[in-house]
């Protein structure tokens, strides 16, 4: 079944209803095969590290090079952050609009400081002349945490939609947009789960 | 709220261990427990997969055994330097 939301102009179906062969809404179902996908995205490159790590002659002391409390802080925001996001989805479940951008501003805040916190780590390690050209561990140092930092804008950048103009689809089709805060909400679910499994593997072994 | 304050702890703990200072097989196996169990309870309680159909549930399922393939193929391929095993190519000319 197909929405009219404008005029002569067909949306996708099934963003509130179920298809009765999957049993998912088709953007629900639409998540988790790119999620899937993103698995072995970020699947390679561990293990790649896995692999470069173990045939190496030597290999740098991980926690000695990058700093471990500055990522420990931000494990902490962006778990703080998934929290805000599954509040945000909660208030509009509870149709509460101002109750959602006040978690949703909360979430985005989270992205922000965990980006802030990047730029710093960054900036220090290029002050003292350590690029991903030093050793192999910064290449996958740097190319992982990169790689889940242009993660973390692309979702930030969909929050920052759905915080503001999306809002729109509230007054219209409220059940829909409750649907595409909790699409985005599973997006940012994931940012973070990369971020837990990148945490040990880089910093603490 | 209670998931939040579990992933805080097993935070503290996934630090707390590294301490440790242990050998780095179990190490590597303690690690990726921890996280494992994090991102379990990420992924059943804030992306709501407890409950969810049993289609996303196997989508993900053969994720994980694709990923584990990826591991166990590349350990298998490339991992002579650990077992001490040479590739030895069919068109040797060694053994003369």
């Amino acid at each position: 079944m197909t929405h009219q939301a404008h005029a002569g102009v067909d949306v996708i179906p099934y963003t509130t209803q179920v298809r009765p062969d999957t049993g998912l809404t088709n953007p629900k179902l639409g998540i988790w095969l790119f999620l899937a996908s993103e698995v072995m995205l970020f699947g390679s490159l561990f293990s790649a590290y896995a692999l470069l790590r173990m045939g190496a002659p030597s290999w740098p002391d991980q926690s000695a090079t990058v700093s471990v409390p500055l990522a420990a802080l931000n494990t902490v925001i962006l778990i703080s952050s998934s929290v805000t996001m599954v509040m945000a989805w909660a208030s509009l479940k509870r149709l509460s609009l101002s109750k959602y951008r006040l978690y949703m501003g909360l979430t985005l805040l989270g992205g922000l400081l965990f980006l802030v916190v990047k730029v710093f780590e960054y900036t220090d390690k290029f002050s003292h002349h350590l690029y991903p050209s030093t050793n192999n561990f910064l290449a996958l140092y740097f190319t992982l945490t990169g790689l889940h930092a242009i993660h973390v804008i692309a979702g930030m950048v969909v929050n920052a939609y759905l915080w503001m103009p999306g809002t729109k689809m509230w007054a219209t089709e409220p059940e829909r947009f409750t649907n595409r805060v909790e699409i985005a909400g599973i997006y940012w679910h994931f940012v973070d789960l990369v971020w837990i499994f990148l945490f040990p593997v880089l910093y603490l072994l | 709220m209670m998931v939040f304050g579990a992933l805080l702890v097993l935070t503290v703990v996934t630090v707390a261990v590294s301490y440790l200072q242990l050998p780095m097989t179990p190490t590597v196996v303690l690690a990726v427990f921890i996280a494992s169990i994090k991102a379990a309870l990420v992924a059943m309680f804030f992306m709501h997969l407890k409950g969810e159909r049993p289609l996303v549930f196997w989508s993900l399922g053969l994720t994980a055994v694709l990923c584990a393939a990826l591991f166990a193929f590349l350990l298998w391929s490339e991992g002579d330097h650990l077992t001490g095993t040479e590739f030895k190519d069919a068109f040797d000319e060694e053994v003369r």
